[in-house]
C-alpha cells in the first residue's frame, strides 16, 4: 500500500541536508554557495518523483473514447491532443501534435499540419494516418463529446504523412472545432487499434501515446505510475522522472496527507473547501485557485416541465427568486464560485452575454409570483410539494440540496429530498424522468455547442445524461440552436449564442445558480502548477520539483 | 422483587439515562421549536458562544442542539420499532420451530442460520439500496438482520418448556397445539427475550447511525449518524460537529446496554432463586 509514501523520516532527512547545504557556505566554502542556492530555486531541476492524490480509477482510461476529467487527469500525460488550451496563445490554444490548423471559408474542411519527428512510446512513428484513424473510428463513433462535434465528419485526407485534412458533409464552424481541440482530439496509435474491437482493446488500460510520460503500471486501489518518456518530441522535457497517483485510504484525508508530506499535490478540490483556510496557513503548502478556467462546472436547478406547477413560468421565476446566490457562493462554496444567471460562464468572453435579467434574492416577490400563478398557501402554509433530487457528485451539490429545501420551504413549497447514489440518480433524472426538481452540475467545455445546447434542445432520446430530459420544448430556442450549429462565421455564431442566453434567461428551462471549478493544493516546491486553463488535465511536461 | 432497589446500580444508571433521552425526545418541539433543518444562524458557530445556539451551528447554519434533540426522536423511534419488529418476528419463528419440531424446525432453523451467516449491517445495506431510504424501509432493513437471535433464544426456551407438566395439562384440557404454543408457552419464554431486547435496541441504534452516516438514511430528517457524517468533512476545522452527536450516540447505547445488563442480571438471579425453590 505505502510503496510510494516517502516516509516522514526520509523527508526530514532530506530537509536536514538541504539546511546543511545552505549553512555550509557560511562555514567557509568560499564562492557560489548562495548563488547556486538562488539558481537552484529558479532554474528548473530535472528528475524527481511527483506524488499526487489519485482521483478515480476509470475502467476505461482511454481519453479518445471517454473524454472526462477523471480519465484526463491521468491519461493526458500519456496521450496527447492536437492542441492544448493556454493562457497566452492565439485563440487560447498552444500546439501539441498539430503545429497549425486552418479552416476553409465554406466550413467544409479543416487542415492540420502535424508535428514531425514524433514517435509513439513503442517506437513507431506518429503520422497523419493515426489522426485519420482516431478521428473517423474513435472520436466520431465512440467518444461521448466527439459524436457531437464530428457529427458531419465525412473523411480525413492525408496527402502526406504530416498533413490531415478533415472533410465535412455539412458546414461545421471552425470556431467549434478549434474550441474542442484540447478535449476531443486525443490521438491513438492506429497500429495498435486498427482491426480490433476498439472499446475492448487492452491499450485502453495500458495506454500507449506520444506524451511526455509513459504509462508504467496500475495497481488497483493503490496507484498509477507514469515514467518519463526519454524520446519526447519537446527537447528538455519532461522534467520529472515519475508521476505517481497515490490512492489515499481515506479520500477525505488529502489535506492530512499533504501536511504529513506524503503527497505533493491534490487537485480537483480533493482537499475539502472547508479545510482550505487551515491548509493555506500551513507553511510549505500553497493553494492554487486558478488552472481550471477551461473546466467550469455549473451548479443548476433542473426542472421537470412535465409537472404542471413547474410548467408555469411564474413558478420557475419564483424558485429563481427564492435562491440566495450570495449565500450559496459564500457559505457552500466558501467564496470559490461565482453567482451565475445564464448557461454560459463569464470565464468565456467569446460567448458570455453579461446583459441578462438577474433574478434577485427576493422571497416576497417569489411568494407574490406563486400567488399570481394560483398556488396559494394552503393549510399548514404549504402551496405544493416537490421531489428534490440533489446529485450526489459533490459535497456541495448535496449541501445545496439541503439549502434549496429550506429556501423553498420559506416560500411555501415543500421539497422532499430523495437521496440516491450516482447510478440511481442518473437513471431517475435522465432516463425515467422520475423527479420534480434536481440539482446538477453540467460542465461548460469552451464552446456552447459541445455540452451546453443539449441542455435546451428538444427531441433528445431518453437516457442521455446531462441533456434536456426535462420535457422542455421551445420552438424559438430549438431554431436558434440549429441556426448556430450551421453558422460558420465566428462573430455571427457568438451573436446567436448570446441571443440564446437571453432566451434561456427569460424562459428559465433550468435555473443557473453558480459557476464553480476546483482548487489545487500543492507543496510550494512543486513548480509550474496551474499554468494553463486546463492544468490538472494537461500534460505536466514542464512541472518540476525544487529542492 | 421488582422494586427500584432490587435492580443494581447498572440498571438504575441505564434506566435514568434512557428516561432522560426519552424525555428529550418527547419534549423536542418545546426545546427546539420549528424545523431542525432550518438555516437558523450564521454557519460554523462554535458551541457555548451564543445563547440562541448553545451547541453551535453546522456548515449551513443549522442549530446543532435542534439536530441532537430531534435526532433523538428519529433514532429512538427507528431503534424501538425495529427491535420490536425483530423480537416479534423472531419469537414467532422460534416458538413455531421449537414447538412443532421435526421438519418445520429443521427448515426454520436452516433459514435462521442463513440469515445469521450474513452480517446484520450488510443485510440492512442491501435492503436499503434495493428499496430506497425512508423510515419504514429503515425499520424493515434493520430488523432483517436482528431477528435471528430472538428466534434462537425463543426456540431454546420453548424446547425446555414444552416438556413441562402445565403443557401436558393444557393438552389434556383439549387446547389446540398452536393455542398452547402461543398462549401457554410463549408468555413463559419471554424472560430471556427481555434482556435480549436491550441488545437488539443497541444494535439497531448503531446500524441506523451507520446507515445514516453512509447517506442511506432519510435525508429529510436529522439523525445523529447523518450529523456525524456531515461534520466529518470539517473534522479538523470544527470537530464539535461530529463530537456532539457522537457523545449522544455513545450515551444512548451505554444507557441501553446498562439497563439491559442490569435486567439480565436480575433475570439470572430470580431464575436461580426459582430453581433453588
Amino acid at each position: 500500500m505505502s510503496a510510494f509514501f516517502p516516509t516522514r523520516r526520509r523527508f526530514l532527512a532530506a530537509s536536514a541536508s538541504a539546511a546543511a547545504l545552505t549553512v555550509l557556505p557560511l562555514g567557509g566554502v568560499p564562492l557560489g554557495g548562495t548563488q547556486s542556492g538562488r539558481a537552484w530555486a529558479q532554474e528548473p531541476v530535472r528528475g524527481g518523483r511527483l506524488v499526487v492524490a489519485g482521483d478515480s480509477e476509470p475502467t476505461n482510461l482511454n481519453p479518445a473514447i471517454v473524454a472526462s476529467n477523471g480519465v484526463f487527469f491521468v491519461a493526458s500525460k500519456v496521450i496527447e491532443p492536437l492542441a492544448e488550451q493556454s493562457y497566452g496563445g492565439t485563440d487560447g490554444l498552444e500546439p501539441r501534435l498539430a503545429t497549425s490548423w486552418e479552416g476553409s471559408e465554406d466550413g467544409l474542411s479543416v487542415t492540420f499540419r502535424l508535428r514531425e519527428g514524433v514517435s509513439w512510446h513503442d517506437g513507431k512513428p506518429f503520422t497523419a494516418a493515426d489522426v485519420a484513424f482516431s478521428a473517423l473510428e474513435v472520436w466520431k463513433k465512440l467518444q461521448n463529446l466527439g459524436r457531437v462535434v464530428f457529427r458531419n465528419l465525412e473523411t480525413v485526407e492525408t496527402p502526406d504523412d504530416h498533413t490531415a485534412i478533415f472533410k465535412f458533409s455539412a458546414p461545421t464552424p471552425f470556431q467549434l472545432i478549434r474550441n474542442a481541440l484540447p478535449v476531443v482530439t486525443s490521438v491513438l496509435p492506429a497500429h495498435l487499434y486498427r482491426d480490433t474491437d476498439i472499446a475492448r482493446n487492452p491499450a485502453n488500460q495500458k495506454l500507449v501515446g506520444t506524451g511526455p510520460f509513459v504509462f508504467a503500471e496500475h495497481r488497483p486501489g493503490e496507484y498509477f505510475l507514469l515514467r518519463r518518456n526519454e524520446n519526447y518530441w519537446k527537447k528538455g522535457e519532461p522534467l520529472l522522472d515519475e508521476i505517481v497517483y497515490q490512492f489515499l485510504p481515506d479520500r477525505a484525508a488529502a489535506g492530512n496527507a499533504l501536511e504529513a508530506e506524503e503527497i505533493h499535490l491534490a487537485a480537483f478540490s480533493a482537499v475539502p473547501l472547508a479545510d482550505l483556510d487551515r491548509i493555506s496557513q500551513v507553511p510549505g503548502l500553497k493553494v492554487h485557485a486558478n488552472g481550471y478556467e477551461g473546466l467550469t462546472y455549473q451548479l443548476v436547478v433542473e426542472i421537470n416541465h412535465r409537472r404542471k406547477e413547474l410548467a408555469d413560468l411564474k413558478v420557475r421565476q419564483a424558485i429563481a427568486h427564492a435562491i440566495d446566490r450570495d449565500f450559496v457562493v459564500k457559505t457552500i462554496f466558501l467564496g470559490y464560485a461565482k453567482p451565475a444567471f445564464g448557461p454560459i460562464p463569464a470565464t468565456d468572453p467569446t460567448f458570455f452575454e453579461p446583459d441578462l435579467p438577474r433574478a434577485a434574492f427576493d422571497p416576497a416577490r417569489a411568494e407574490a409570483l406563486l400567488d399570481e400563478a394560483g398556488y396559494k398557501r394552503g393549510d399548514g402554509g404549504t402551496r405544493f410539494a416537490l421531489r428534490l433530487l440533489p446529485a450526489p457528485f459533490f459535497n456541495e451539490t448535496k449541501q445545496f440540496g439541503d439549502y434549496l429545501r429550506q429556501a423553498l420551504a420559506k416560500i411555501g413549497i415543500d421539497a422532499q429530498i430523495v437521496g440516491n447514489d450516482t447510478p440511481a440518480h442518473l437513471k431517475a433524472v435522465y432516463t425515467d424522468h422520475d423527479f420534480d426538481i434536481a440539482v446538477a452540475t453540467p460542465v461548460y467545455r469552451s464552446d456552447p455547442a459541445i455540452s451546453t445546447t443539449i441542455l435546451f434542445q428538444s427531441g433528445l432520446p431518453a437516457g442521455v445524461p446531462f441533456s434536456n430530459q426535462y420535457g422542455f420544448a421551445d420552438q424559438p430556442i430549438d431554431a436558434l440552436i440549429d441556426q448556430a450549429a450551421a453558422e460558420i462565421d465566428g462573430a455571427r455564431r457568438a451573436g446567436l449564442y448570446r441571443q440564446l442566453q437571453k432566451e434561456v434567461a427569460q424562459k428559465l428551462p433550468l435555473i443557473n445558480v453558480a459557476d464553480f471549478s476546483f482548487i489545487t493544493v500543492a507543496r510550494d516546491t512543486v513548480r509550474n502548477v496551474s499554468d494553463n486553463p486546463r492544468w490538472a488535465v494537461s500534460n505536466w511536461s514542464n512541472v518540476w520539483i525544487a529542492g | 422483587m421488582t422494586g427500584w432497589g432490587n435492580i443494581g446500580w447498572q440498571a438504575r444508571f441505564g434506566l435514568l439515562l434512557l428516561a432522560a433521552l426519552g424525555l428529550m425526545a418527547l419534549a423536542a418541539p418545546l426545546i427546539a421549536p420549528g424545523d431542525p433543518l432550518a438555516l437558523s444562524g450564521p454557519p460554523l458557530l462554535r458551541p457555548f458562544l451564543d445563547a440562541a445556539h448553545p451547541l453551535g451551528t453546522d456548515r449551513l447554519g443549522r442549530d446543532v442542539l435542534a439536530g441532537i434533540v430531534h435526532g433523538s426522536r428519529t433514532t429512538l423511534m427507528i431503534a424501538l420499532f425495529s427491535a420490536a419488529a425483530a423480537l416479534m418476528f423472531g419469537s414467532l419463528i422460534g416458538t413455531l420451530s421449537g414447538f412443532l419440531g421435526g421438519i418445520v424446525d429443521l427448515a426454520l432453523m436452516r433459514l435462521t442460520e442463513a440469515f445469521q451467516t450474513v452480517p446484520a449491517f450488510l443485510l440492512a445495506l442491501a435492503a436499503i439500496s434495493m428499496s430506497g431510504p425512508g423510515i419504514p424501509t429503515l425499520v424493515f432493513a434493520i430488523s432483517l438482520g436482528n431477528w435471528t437471535q430472538a428466534a434462537r433464544v425463543t426456540r431454546a426456551e420453548v424446547l425446555s418448556l414444552r416438556e413441562r407438566d402445565f403443557v401436558a395439562a393444557a393438552r389434556v384440557l383439549g387446547m389446540r397445539p398452536l393455542e398452547i404454543a402461543f398462549r401457554e408457552i410463549l408468555p413463559n419464554a419471554f424472560g430471556p427475550l427481555v434482556s435480549l431486547a436491550a441488545i437488539s435496541v443497541a444494535s439497531a441504534i448503531l446500524i441506523e447511525a451507520a446507515l445514516s452516516f453512509l447517506g442511506f438514511g432519510d435525508p429529510n430528517r436529522v439523525t445523529w449518524g447523518s450529523m456525524i457524517a456531515e461534520g466529518r468533512t470539517v473534522l479538523r476545522a470544527a470537530p464539535y460537529l461530529s463530537v456532539v452527536p457522537g457523545i449522544a450516540l455513545v450515551a444512548t447505547v451505554l444507557g441501553v446496554h446498562f439497563a439491559g445488563r442490569g435486567l439480565a442480571l436480575r433475570e439470572g438471579v430470580s431464575r436461580r432463586e426459582r430453581v433453588a425453590q
